[in-house]
């Protein structure tokens, strides 16, 4: 029988035992090709070219994380199988065959699975296509159609991104075992492991974790003025590292420590199931770290959705409170505008207020300029909130003192606003509040508003021109045109300094509609990486289960109570789920809490909620981990 | 006073067999392995069942232990009729009223040999302050006290297969069957097995049913039963003296065709 028959039976009959690989290699192409294809399924096009290159951007640096996500993914697979097909094939040195012809079979045998998964990933990708479109929209909630009909582009793309990578550690594993020694690939079933871990390096790893993951978390939530995007790569960084040092110091120490206390072991089951974690954690806890950045990630993801889709909400909201504004040198205004406007409809409420236009080189705001300025004077300011109701928290206001009145940001750098100074008209001015209240609408999100005492308003003037912003809300959202070339009619009939400008908010705008994309891609990227953590987690349990059937069935034989067992192994992965979960819970609080910052909310409600679904998610999969575990141990 | 002086009568069955059948049913074959065996072990035993390779010694220890079914006859442990219980009885029978040594040991390599020996005592629900006391005297009586925080990879076979006889011992089970315990052991360990097996036989801790093709080993025990062909052909009982005893095994086993086929 020729090698490649061999090999292609060897594959026909391992199959089975290979089928989570094959299933969680198939998994990830799943993703990848689904991604590829929203990509190439033209639905940004509706976007408009602005927002297309926001797309863009963002499709890159997801696309660059599956790609990571998926190096890593396909390293570990290969390695879990390369470490069981060596003990399996070592019986071939029996047979007389040399490294190379066994490394070979390897390559056959591996490539086909490898095929294998690639072909279950593309169908079962294309199969669920439908459902990711589905289940998209109605999470998301988007007006705008994200299609998703099987490509075949996204396929040959994706064919070209995963089979490079997986074969680049098919040819590794050959090379890995054309160098074995013929001893180490028989011995490979049979090493001796050192169970526990030295406490020295656990202790000195949960030392160094303990910083390393302290100061990454004192990063993600510090405010900072300059270096708030040097700060959120440093906390990615440290917390990735922190976790990965927790669990390779903290969590298996504190359970060594637990097994020497006789008196708490010694309680049912406990004795083993703490003994198997302690056996478990040398080998799982890189497994352990990467599951629980994963989760960490998807949590983050479907935290940024929730407050992308609140933030989109809030800015249209902030955009939408005002749809006509005029700026004019005129005081007398009002009732021509109006006139105009209530041609086609009706106004709902209205304003008025004073500002001074100051040239841009009046003001100095430190690092980040603008191109237009505006001052305004703080009683009028004041009296405009309580005419429209709206929330004004400052009584008074001293004359170096200044109000930034700012607008809604979807994410910004500049995370500490304490302690700025503005120098106006070569005055400086310290800083004492930044508000977003939309007293002006969307005028506040073209001008820099700073609102000044009174006394500095006067003594302000002479450096600027006094300009008055006529505001209007109209009742028929669905008249806007009309309701805009009726007043662009009268505004024509002005004289230059009369018309200085004038806003008009088209309800039908889709200049943000990039946000709802994020939102859903976010969405997209929450359900990835708990899968992706999900699968991870059970693929290995479903190996473990394997290598733990001897010890079971010994337990069998002695008539340890199956039921007690399980609830062993219940206890046992419950034990791994829950520290994965309690890290990652604790670390999200950090990692939303730096998006918080960033966009200036509460998102602890959020976070809450996200880290909810996770939890159901994750009990999920534990369900289904101490089911095949059982099977695999044979105490089910 | 020695066991051996108390008859039979007045001594309480442990286990008992009667008219054992055995039968494998391979490909419509049937090879009937075990033709009628009765046999009845008594408290305080220390019983060897020898025979060639085939002779059904492996499989009457699996059903006298509850791990296998007979195909026809009754197994009475300690009162109760095996045959008839359910897995569940069939596994508290075995946690509760039997204890095992294995050639392989079968120690947990997830754990420390104290824990190993605790392991029965904890998952019975043992109190834990009682689970270290008897774990501590167990490990006493088989010289094993300085090894209790080692792995079973850190200690040598014959320290596993004490271990692993401490573990069977430590939950004062009716009776301890053991199979080919010296299988896996040099001559020392061997022997430094068998005094514990008959120094806690002799002071009345346990009852010991042990499957072995070794004279030397079956030397230890109070009786020796021959198979042969899956039925009982002699049984041989110790006098006072071992040595004795061991010749008369090996004149026996001489008799039933030399020892190339009792490995």
């Amino acid at each position: 029988m020729g090698m490649i028959k061999v090999s292609f039976l060897n594959f026909k009959n391992s199959l089975k035992n290979y089928l989570s690989m094959v299933l969680s290699l198939a998994f990830t192409i799943l993703v990848l090709y689904n991604f590829q294809n929203i990509r190439y399924s033209g639905a940004f096009e509706v976007l408009g070219s602005r927002n297309r290159d926001y797309v863009a951007i963002i499709i890159n640096v997801i696309s660059f994380i599956l790609g990571c996500f998926m190096f890593f993914f396909i390293w570990y697979a290969t390695n879990v199988f390369l470490a069981r097909r060596k003990k399996e094939i070592g019986v071939y040195i029996f047979m007389g065959l040399s490294n190379d012809k066994i490394g070979k079979m390897y390559f056959l045998e591996t490539t086909l699975l490898g095929v294998a998964a690639l072909f279950s990933g593309l169908m079962l990708g294309g199969l669920c296509s439908g459902l990711f479109q589905m289940t998209l929209l109605a999470i998301s909630d988007v007006a705008v159609e994200i299609r998703f009909r099987p490509g075949i582009k996204p396929m040959i793309l994706t064919a070209a991104i995963y089979f490079p990578v997986y074969m680049v550690f098919v040819v590794k594993g050959y090379r890995s075992i054309v160098k074995s020694s013929v001893l180490n690939m028989l011995s490979a079933a049979k090493q001796n492991e050192y169970v526990k871990m030295n406490s020295g390096i656990l202790i000195i790893k949960t030392v160094i974790g303990i910083h390393v993951l302290g100061t990454g978390y004192y990063l993600a939530v510090a405010k900072s003025q300059t270096g708030a995007m040097k700060n959120a790569f440093a906390a990615v960084v440290l917390v990735t590292a922190g976790v990965y040092l927790l669990f390779g110091g903290l969590i298996p120490f504190v359970f060594q420590t637990l097994a020497e206390n006789k008196r708490f072991l010694y309680r049912k089951q406990r004795v083993l199931w703490i003994n198997s974690v302690i056996f478990r954690m040398k080998k799982n806890y890189r497994t352990y770290a990467m599951v629980c950045v994963l989760m960490l990630c998807s949590v983050t993801a479907l935290a940024t959705g929730v407050a992308m889709k609140g933030r989109y909400d809030n800015i249209i909201q902030f955009e939408n409170t005002y749809m006509f504004q005029v700026l004019s040198s005129r005081d007398d205004l009002d009732t021509k505008v109006r006139g105009a406007i209530e041609k086609c409809n009706e106004i709902t409420s209205s304003s008025r207020i004073q500002i001074l236009s100051l040239p841009a080189s009046a003001i100095n705001s430190g690092k980040y300029y603008s191109n237009r300025y505006a001052i305004l004077p703080f009683s009028r300011l004041k009296q405009l909130a309580e005419d429209t109701g709206m929330e004004f928290k400052t009584d008074q206001l001293e004359d170096d003192k200044v109000i930034q009145v700012s607008h809604l940001y979807l994410m910004s750098m500049l995370t500490d606003k304490t302690g700025i100074t503005v120098e106006i008209g070569g005055k400086k001015y310290t800083q004492v509040e930044d508000t977003s209240n939309p007293y002006l609408g969307y005028l506040q999100e073209s001008i820099s508003f700073y609102a000044v005492s009174d006394r500095e308003y006067e003594r302000l003037c002479p450096m600027g021109t006094e300009v008055y912003t006529y505001n209007y809300q109209v009742k028929n959202k669905e008249m806007f045109a009309q309701t805009r070339d009726s007043l662009d009619e009268m505004l024509a009939g002005l004289d230059k300094d009369s018309n200085m400008g004038r806003v008009a908010i088209d309800p039908e705008s889709n200049e943000l509609d990039w946000v709802k994309v994020m939102y859903s891609i976010c969405i997209f990227m929450f359900l990835v990486f708990i899968a992706a953590s999900g699968s991870i987690m059970f693929m290995k349990i479903y190996n473990d289960g394997f290598e733990e059937k001897e010890r079971y069935q010994v337990m069998v034989r002695m008539g340890y109570d199956r039921e007690l067992l399980k609830k062993s192994i219940m206890a046992e992965l419950g034990a791994a789920y829950g520290m994965i979960f309690a890290v990652m819970g604790i670390s999200s609080v950090f990692s939303v809490g730096a998006l918080a910052k960033m966009m200036f909310t509460n998102l602890v409600t959020v976070n809450a909620v996200s880290v909810t679904i996770v939890f159901f998610m994750l009990v999920l999969w534990y369900i289904l981990s101490v089911k095949a575990y059982g099977r695999n141990a044979g105490v089910e | 006073m020695n066991e051996n002086n108390i008859s039979p009568i007045s001594r309480r069955k442990v286990a008992e067999v009667a008219n054992l059948i055995k039968t494998y049913d391979t490909k419509g074959f049937q090879t009937k392995v075990l033709m009628g065996i009765d046999l009845t072990v008594y408290e305080h035993d220390f019983i060897a069942i020898m025979g060639p390779s085939g002779s059904g010694k492996t499989t009457l220890l699996n059903i006298l232990s509850t791990i296998d079914k007979p195909t026809q006859g009754t197994v009475t442990l300690d009162g109760q009729d095996v045959t008839r219980a359910s897995n569940k009885e069939l596994s508290s029978l075995r946690r509760d009223k039997i204890g095992f040594v294995f050639q392989d040991y079968n120690l947990l390599d997830t754990m420390t040999l104290q824990d190993n020996i605790a392991l029965p005592l904890s998952l019975n629900g043992v109190p834990e302050k009682v689970c270290i006391q008897r774990v501590q005297e167990a490990a006493a009586r088989f010289g094993l006290k300085e090894h209790l925080r080692k792995y079973p990879y850190q200690l040598s076979g014959g320290q596993k297969q004490r271990g692993a006889t401490c573990r069977a011992l430590v939950t004062n089970p009716k009776i301890i069957f053991a199979d080919e315990p010296t299988g896996a052991l040099d001559s020392k360990s061997g022997r430094d097995l068998l005094e514990c097996l008959k120094g806690v036989n002799d002071s009345g801790q346990a009852t010991i049913l042990m499957v072995t093709h070794d004279p030397f080993c079956a030397s230890y025990a109070k009786d020796v039963y021959m198979l042969s062909d899956g039925a009982i052909l002699c049984r041989i009982s110790r006098g006072a003296d071992r040595k004795e005893f061991y010749d008369r095994i090996v004149d026996v086993q001489t008799s039933m065709g030399g020892d190339s086929s009792w490995e």
